[in-house]
């Protein structure tokens, strides 16, 4: 593995948010970023909401751990930044009441809401915002150190305003504060992160149960507006089957990623609700594209042609195909179907023209990725001529052998950041796929000051991208969550990213 | 006494010593660190490398090895490198669900195995004792997880009396609903194990039949049964004192097993996660305790057994 010094990324991890996401995988997309509200009734200010999550974080120090599953339940909760991102991936205000760029992009100003304090009762200033992004900008084993490669300079010309100087303008500035990098930590703050917290969010941390659940209790003392339920249990449940169970009886009121396999048994209790969210889960088929006899375009393009997507998403119970790097949720989508239409014969003759018409190749899929994406594969290839031999392994190793040593052929895993374009423009990166043109389109799209404008040139490497089949995007995944009728405003779309409690009310029955 | 006590117990502190060396060096092995899977993908180079550097990971293995040995020396397990906890509280509280399952597949394998032991013996020869030999032997060659899945079919899914799965929540606040989480499991083992035990009681006490002090008895007006449960049983008991502390290892490695099939929030469901990611502290220091606690108990028996078979004592002392 290495750095790309243009690439920018959201510092989230996938490591286990793939884990976690492995999890949340399936569900069909569409739909609006609104709440749903199901609840007739009056919602109770002492409401003690519980949420049935499937993947537990494995410490709560979100500054130096990535992870999916940590981001999830701690930001926006319990801890914020000068800036969020809503279910739909747009950037907003959260500290900030207002946010300025300059016209050459290079400097951006913020000015923060009044009365915001730490859970501790200190109020936040701008002081403790340039502290909290110096350290992100000077220690490496800080998430987000790479996100702030650009930045020049932090500065607070008085206490309610931060100015943050970029060597070079850059599109994703922004977005990469709605993350891990951009939260706001106490200065000089000797809690101990990783069992503890001292945020400036609507909820504090009231108990860690390892290996079972995270409690929060309203902060009543936060400086916005104050959360409407009491308290909050968020439980791990590992087993798709037993978080269904443990909706059926009763002890919990909210469900995240449900198996869709299972998703009947809870609609036909007549009990729950359910939503189906959109995410910017790509599920990739990697190619080595530097390695014999994936850097054969003709190979690359066949096994595309090959693969059934409709019924690749089908099997899988839901999400949406994908034909391309960028998901919906993303600037610069754009959808690429017509470049790959489902056509074995097709991929059987460039497969001849290849001179490899008896292929035998091997998929190295993380083993908590269950069986159903390999066995269609195996399938559709088997139908070409291609044989696939599919090798589970541990998320560890997938890292070692295919992550850091690019020793593979083809891997399946689940890349869950929104805007991780950057990666197709990495030459060093585990795709091995090394374009001059789609790098220098990407750098273009960071470097231009006019989102609509920077989305437009993402859209042309993206298409790129697609047309040098650098990989498959098997499909983009959803997620489904099941409620009780009496909770109202949960989150719907990314929330296996974010799960922003703020607006969720619960009726007293 | 003391003398053989001591010469046990150094062997016992050299065991543990060459066992941590392997347990150590073994680990090493494994593709993969926790580095890099705290990093994540979107790390850079300079990132997973701080935090290796921050972890420890980049000293040389000697230096590694002395720290942590150095560290259970002082009674501490160490810290596991992800999260940060101790080991040894998360050891503690995973025991709690392991070490009463456990007890309750030993007793469970006890109770098939020593009246049923016996009886196959005190029966040899005809057939209730040849079926239930055959019996025994059958069901220890059973996987435990296949006898685990169709007890789950039968008690969980058919009957509905058991849970399929899992562990309550509130753990052992709710001690009935405890028990009965454990029940299927423990069943499980200890079905496979009392089998495998049965088959030992049976030919100890066939053997205790064939004894000097068995045919004196014999000898003296009793019938041979008689002989048989009135001296040669007691005798056996001391060979199956032997047999428990090997049994206990037995369950130690099937709760591994047993503890994935059911979800159950134990030690070896504990131990598989932290190989799954890399946590490598923390599995050493968990190993080690597993090992230690199997010598222990052999160190046990084996004092017991001196202390108890004046024999023995005769040939070493």
């Amino acid at each position: 593995m290495s750095t790309s010094t243009t690439a920018r990324r959201s510092a989230r991890l996938a490591a286990i948010g793939l884990l976690a996401v492995g999890a949340l995988v399936l569900s069909a997309c569409g739909g609006s970023p609104e709440p749903v509200s199901t609840s007739p009734g009056k919602a109770d200010p002492n409401a003690d909401l519980t949420v049935g999550l499937v993947l537990e974080p494995t410490n709560l120090d979100i500054r130096h751990t990535s992870g999916a599953a940590l981001e999830q339940v701690l930001v926006d909760n319990i801890y914020e930044g000068l800036v969020t991102r809503t279910q739909d991936n747009k950037v907003e205000d959260r500290l900030a009441a207002s946010h300025e760029i300059s016209p050459d992009g290079l400097t951006y100003t913020f000015t923060l809401n009044d009365g915001i304090s730490f859970h501790d009762g200190t109020a936040l200033t701008s002081a403790d915002v340039v502290a909290s992004y110096q350290t992100v900008k000077t220690d490496a084993s800080v998430q987000g150190n790479t996100e702030f490669a650009g930045v020049a300079a932090i500065s607070a010309p008085d206490a309610e305003t931060v100015q943050i100087t970029l060597t070079k303008p850059d599109q994703n500035f922004l977005f990469n504060l709605t993350g891990p990098a951009g939260l706001v930590f106490k200065t000089g703050d000797k809690t101990d992160l990783k069992t503890a917290e001292n945020g400036t969010g609507p909820f504090t941390l009231q108990r860690w149960a390892k290996g079972s659940s995270i409690a929060f209790t309203r902060y009543d003392e936060y400086w916005g507006k104050k959360a409407q339920l009491a308290q909050v249990t968020f439980q791990y449940i590992p087993d798709f089957t037993a978080g269904v169970n443990a909706a059926l009886d009763g002890s919990i009121d909210v469900l995240t990623a449900v198996d869709p396999n299972l998703v009947s048994q809870l609609k036909d209790s007549g009990d729950f609700a359910i939503t189906t969210g959109r995410t910017t889960d790509k599920a990739t088929l990697a190619f080595n594209n530097a390695k014999a006899p994936l850097n054969d375009a003709r190979v690359r393009k066949a096994l595309r042609l090959a693969i059934d997507h409709e019924a690749l998403v089908e099997a899988v119970g839901a999400g949406e195909t994908l034909y391309g790097p960028i998901p919906s949720l993303d600037p610069g989508y754009e959808d690429l179907s017509e470049l790959v239409p489902f056509d074995p014969a097709e991929a059987k003759k460039l497969l001849k023209e290849a001179g490899q018409e008896k292929l035998d190749l091997t998929l190295t899929i993380p083993s908590f990725y269950g069986t159903t994406v390999a066995q269609v594969l195996v399938s559709d290839f088997a139908k070409v001529g291609v044989s696939l031999e599919v090798n589970r392994v541990e998320f560890a190793t997938w890292l070692e052998d295919v992550y850091t040593n690019h020793d593979y052929e083809l891997s399946f895993v689940l890349h869950v950041e929104p805007r991780d374009f950057g990666n197709w423009a990495n030459p060093d990166y585990y795709f091995g796929y090394d374009n001059p043109e789609v790098q220098d389109l990407y750098a273009q799209s960071q470097a231009e000051l006019d989102p609509a404008k920077s989305a437009d040139l993402l859209k042309q490497a993206a298409r790129i991208v697609s047309e040098d089949d650098a990989a498959d995007w098997l499909y983009n995944g959803a997620t489904l969550t099941a409620h009780i009728p009496g909770v109202s405003g949960f989150p719907k779309d990314s929330i296996n990213s974010r799960i922003d409690l703020s607006g969720v009310t619960k009726t007293a029955d | 006494m003391l003398r053989y006590a001591l010469t046990r117990g150094a062997l016992l502190i050299a065991g543990l010593l060459v066992s941590s060396v392997i347990i150590f060096l073994t680990l090493r092995v494994f593709p993969g660190d926790v580095a890099q899977l705290i990093a994540g993908t979107q790390a850079s180079p300079e990132t997973v490398a701080a935090l290796r550097e921050s972890l420890g990971l980049n000293k040389p293995l000697p230096v590694q090895y002395g720290a942590w040995i150095g560290g259970i020396l002082h009674g501490d397990l160490g810290t596991s490198q992800l999260s940060g906890a101790s080991v040894g509280a998360e050891l503690v509280e995973k025991a709690r669900v392991t070490v009463p399952l456990g007890i309750m597949a030993l007793t469970i394998a006890l109770l098939i195995a020593v009246p049923f032991g016996i009886l196959s013996a005190v029966m040899r020869g005809r057939s209730g004792g040849t079926s239930l030999n055959v019996a025994a032997q059958t069901i220890a060659a059973v996987p435990v997880i296949w006898a685990g899945m169709m007890l789950v079919v039968v008690f969980a899914q058919w009957l509905g009396w058991l849970p399929a799965q899992g562990f309550p929540r509130t753990g052992w606040t709710t001690p009935l609903k405890a028990f009965e989480s454990l029940l299927l499991p423990a069943l499980t083992i200890g079905i496979v194990e009392g089998a495998m035990l049965l088959r030992f009681v049976r030919s100890a006490t066939m053997q205790a039949a064939g004894q000097d002090f068995v045919r004196t008895a014999a000898a003296k007006g009793l019938t041979r049964r008689q002989a048989l449960i009135r001296h040669g049983i007691p005798a056996v008991g001391l060979s199956i004192v032997t047999v428990l502390g090997l049994q206990v290892a037995g369950i130690i490695v099937g709760s591994v097993v047993i503890e994935q099939l059911f979800t159950l929030p134990g030690i070896g469901r504990m131990l598989v996660a932290d190989v799954g990611t890399r946590d490598l502290v923390k599995v050493q220091s968990e190993l080690l305790v597993l090992t230690g606690f199997v010598l222990v108990i052999g160190f046990i028996v084996d004092l017991v057994h001196h202390t108890v078979d004046p024999r023995q004592r005769a040939e070493v002392d």
